[in-house]
């Protein structure tokens, strides 16, 4: 029984043109209709829009299940798309909408927590040094408003330019330069004083 | 004005956060299994476009036959030639072969209903769980779970199904895709997924 096929997601944050002539083939066939091809497509984004759902909803079964909502609504939308305009920016605004929608519904959860309750995380105490700047940052991240959590990860961890972020996001330059500089200035601010950031 | 921020402090905070995390591969797969069944959904969607034509067809033909027939009983009557015989067009489903019914499988009917039961059975001792994934489940590992005996290792799931023409595997342990390798090969296995053809006769 052959396990499924895996194969290495770290894309480079600066995609050579190869990478940039292999994705433009796959996207073309995914969108002939051919189903291997957008099974490699899966491939080559899965693990980037894991990373992205994991720091905006901070809870792994809530980041897979948006993940995967962006791929079916990808295969729905991909006819429409049109192959000149760029597939980053067109896939990020997708799962960006996805993790506002997977996180307006974390949220709700949240305003119906019994006093008592204690999230699973909080439990986890970690005396791993380097696990548990890992969490600060983590906290940081998520006590910033969505927009500036989702500025700064498409600036900084994303790499994605201002111009694509707008595609991703329908904001203006102005706009998001802003959101990544507040965003920067509340995490400045908490993980500063953080031993060992 | 607002200036790019990039300073040692936010690189190191962005350098924590950039790491790729854990794939699970039964998350990927469930993934491409939501997509399949997306595309399911869109085949269904023209089979029954498909099916609504020739029920289109047929009408008009039977309306032309009706319009014929009275222009030639009208002929006749007017001492003209005798009438034709006008056919009008039929629709027939070619009946499934059971010739490519899988040893593996064994099919019960139900009476005069349109669903027949098919028992899938599928050998692996080790597994520690087995989900039939098909057409007909859309390709959702919950829809058929299959039940293990412990004594031989075999799973089985009994699934109603339509008269027609099925493609479906067996997801074991929510990771790995397997088709029925006692059924024959789905030539357009879905995703680079291989699958097996289940045909089902009609009662």
């Amino acid at each position: 029984m052959p396990p499924l096929r895996l194969v290495p997601h770290d894309a480079p944050r600066q995609e050579d043109g190869s990478f940039a002539e292999t994705r433009s083939l796959v996207i073309h066939a995914a969108r002939a209709g051919d189903v291997r091809a957008f099974a490699t497509l899966v491939d080559m984004y899965y693990a980037r829009c894991l990373r992205f759902a994991l720091h905006m909803l901070a809870d792994r079964s809530d980041a897979e299940e948006a993940v995967q909502d962006t791929f079916v609504r990808v295969y729905r939308a991909l006819p429409s798309y049109r192959e000149q305009d760029s597939f980053e920016p067109w896939l990020f605004r997708i799962l960006g909408n996805r993790c506002r929608t997977a996180g307006a519904k974390q949220r709700r959860h949240a305003d119906v927590m019994e006093y008592g309750d204690v999230p699973e995380r909080a439990t986890a105490a970690g005396h791993d040094r380097e696990l548990a700047w890992r969490e600060e940052i983590e906290r940081a991240l998520r006590s910033l408003p969505v927009e500036q959590r989702e500025a700064f990860l498409m600036r900084h961890v994303e790499g994605m330019s201002y111009e694509d972020m707008a595609v991703a996001t329908g904001a203006g330059l102005s706009a998001l330069k802003m959101r990544v500089k507040r965003a920067c200035d509340a995490l400045r601010v908490q993980l500063t004083e953080v031993d060992g950031v | 004005m607002v200036f790019e921020e990039q300073d040692e402090t936010i690189e190191r905070i962005a350098a924590r956060l950039r790491p790729l995390p854990e794939i699970d591969p039964a998350a990927r797969a469930r993934v491409l299994v939501a997509v399949a069944a997306e595309r399911e959904r869109d085949r269904e969607r023209s089979r029954q476009l498909v099916r609504r034509r020739p029920i289109l067809i047929g009408s008009i033909g039977v309306a032309l036959a009706a319009a014929m027939a009275f222009v030639a009983v009208l002929a006749t009557r007017d001492g003209g030639s005798a009438p034709r015989v006008a056919a009008a067009p039929t629709t027939s489903v070619p009946a499934a072969s059971p010739g490519g019914a899988p040893a593996a499988l064994a099919a019960r009917e139900t009476g005069a209903g349109a669903l027949q039961q098919i028992q899938l059975v599928f050998r692996d001792p080790n597994a520690t769980r087995v989900s039939v994934v098909g057409d007909f489940t859309g390709w959702d590992p919950t829809k058929a779970v299959m039940t293990r005996d412990s004594g031989s290792g075999l799973w089985t799931a009994t699934v109603s199904l339509p008269a027609g023409r099925h493609v479906y595997a067996f997801l074991v342990d929510d990771s790995i895709w397997v088709r029925d390798p006692r059924a024959p090969a789905a030539p357009d296995a879905d995703f680079g997924r291989p699958g097996s053809v289940l045909l089902v006769g009609r009662p």
